[in-house]
């Protein structure tokens, strides 16, 4: 019975996930705890497992029509690996709640930031990693890339917070890479979840070599993930640009309001 | 400008279409397996080894095990596709940046296996 409904549960994240750029994990971590009476560890080796699926399975669908910038998310990932590399001397000098209530004011930022842009009135050629992709409608949307050295510094933060978290940071790539460097939202999220799967790789192997991935929850996880996650992207081309930054915007607010709640209540 | 090249497309749309569907097929398999003995699913996976093992003997551990680490190496075999792509593009500017990554994460893998 829990099996199906972790599955059902992680097919409904994998749909969403898959739209908006991110992992899931952040969703479903709450979900499978408190809902379901998953112990922490646990929920997070899960929370990696979703990460990887949602982004491998969207990926298929988002590579094959060229939405990924592909060599942005890969430079991108220098920086955000190496983030993720340098987490552990970040958990010896930070403390926990203050790293949550840090996260919370970034999706705070973010979701407050994405007001009022209805369009991406800002897309153009800027000769940096210029490229372009096929909105759906099919018009082709050229676009450069902006402040790259910004970019590359919020990626490293965005690495560090991924590994102490047990997320794979979606949540800050698509508004860094949106608002800061100006990729149309689309792409912006196309190539989020590129970098989401890289970023949870690793420390999912390490969860996997320790023993830490439970199957009897995981198993169901991956396996909804798997499916949903090949919906998401075609849910997305039917959605207005507008409404699917509303719904980042959404959820983007209750995952703050979470953040701040375990940052208060420890 | 360019526009993302269709070479790298239908290279990695098929490197990680076949990696998720075997990945799919251990998981399912060892679910039925499972089911079949009538057993819920373990709580612990296997390591790598001894799940290839079992996996081979059609053991449903070994089955749900290999499925979740074939899943988990999806991520690297997209790099390690891409890499590949780059060097038949003579790109060698992107060749070297997803070495770079490629590299960091296998670091990782090993630090943090320590």
């Amino acid at each position: 019975m829990t099996f199906v409904a972790i599955l059902l549960v992680s097919a409904v994240v994998g749909v969403i996930g898959s739209m908006l750029g991110i992992g899931g994990g952040l969703m479903l971590v709450p979900i499978l705890t408190l809902f379901l009476g998953v112990p922490v560890k646990t929920a997070i080796g899960c929370s990696l497992v979703s990460v990887i699926a949602t982004s491998s399975a969207a990926q298929v669908v988002y590579v094959g029509r060229g939405t990924t910038h592909t060599r942005l998310g890969m430079t991108l990932e220098v920086t955000t690996t190496l983030g993720a590399l340098a987490g552990g001397i970040t958990a010896i000098l930070i403390s926990g709640r203050v790293l949550q209530g840090l996260f919370a004011a970034i999706l705070v930022w973010a979701a407050y930031s994405m007001m009022g842009r209805g369009r991406d009135a800002d897309a153009a050629l800027t000769g940096r990693l210029d490229t372009s992709f096929v909105a759906p409608g099919g018009a082709e949307v050229a676009y450069g890339v902006r402040h790259f050295p910004l970019g590359m510094a919020a990626s490293f933060v965005a690495g560090n917070v991924s590994g102490l978290l047990g997320v794979g940071g979606g949540v800050v790539k698509v508004p860094v890479m949106n608002l800061v460097m100006r990729v149309p939202l689309r792409a912006a999220i196309a190539t989020s979840n590129f970098m989401i799967g890289v970023t949870a790789a690793t420390s999912a192997a390490v969860y996997f070599g320790r023993g830490l991935i439970e199957p009897r929850v995981a198993v169901p996880t991956a396996l909804g993930i798997l499916v949903g996650a090949q919906v998401g992207p075609r849910v997305a081309a039917r959605t207005p640009t507008a409404r699917l930054r509303l719904i980042l915007q959404v959820v983007l607010v209750v995952l703050a309001v979470q953040m701040v709640w375990k940052a208060v209540s420890g | 400008m360019e526009v993302e090249s269709r070479r790298i497309n239908k290279a990695v749309q098929w490197t990680l279409g076949v990696g998720l569907a075997v990945s799919a097929l251990l998981m399912i398999a060892g679910l039925v397996g499972s089911l079949a003995a009538g057993r819920r699913l373990p709580k612990a996976v296997l390591e790598p080894e001894p799940a290839l093992q079992q996996a081979l003997h059609l053991h449903a551990a070994g089955l749900l095990s290999l499925g979740l680490l074939v899943l988990i190496l999806t991520p690297f075999l997209r790099v390690a596709g891409t890499l590949v792509v780059f060097l038949r593009q003579h790109d060698w500017r992107y060749t070297a940046v997803t070495a770079v990554v490629l590299t960091v994460m296998i670091v990782s893998l090993v630090v943090g296996q320590a």
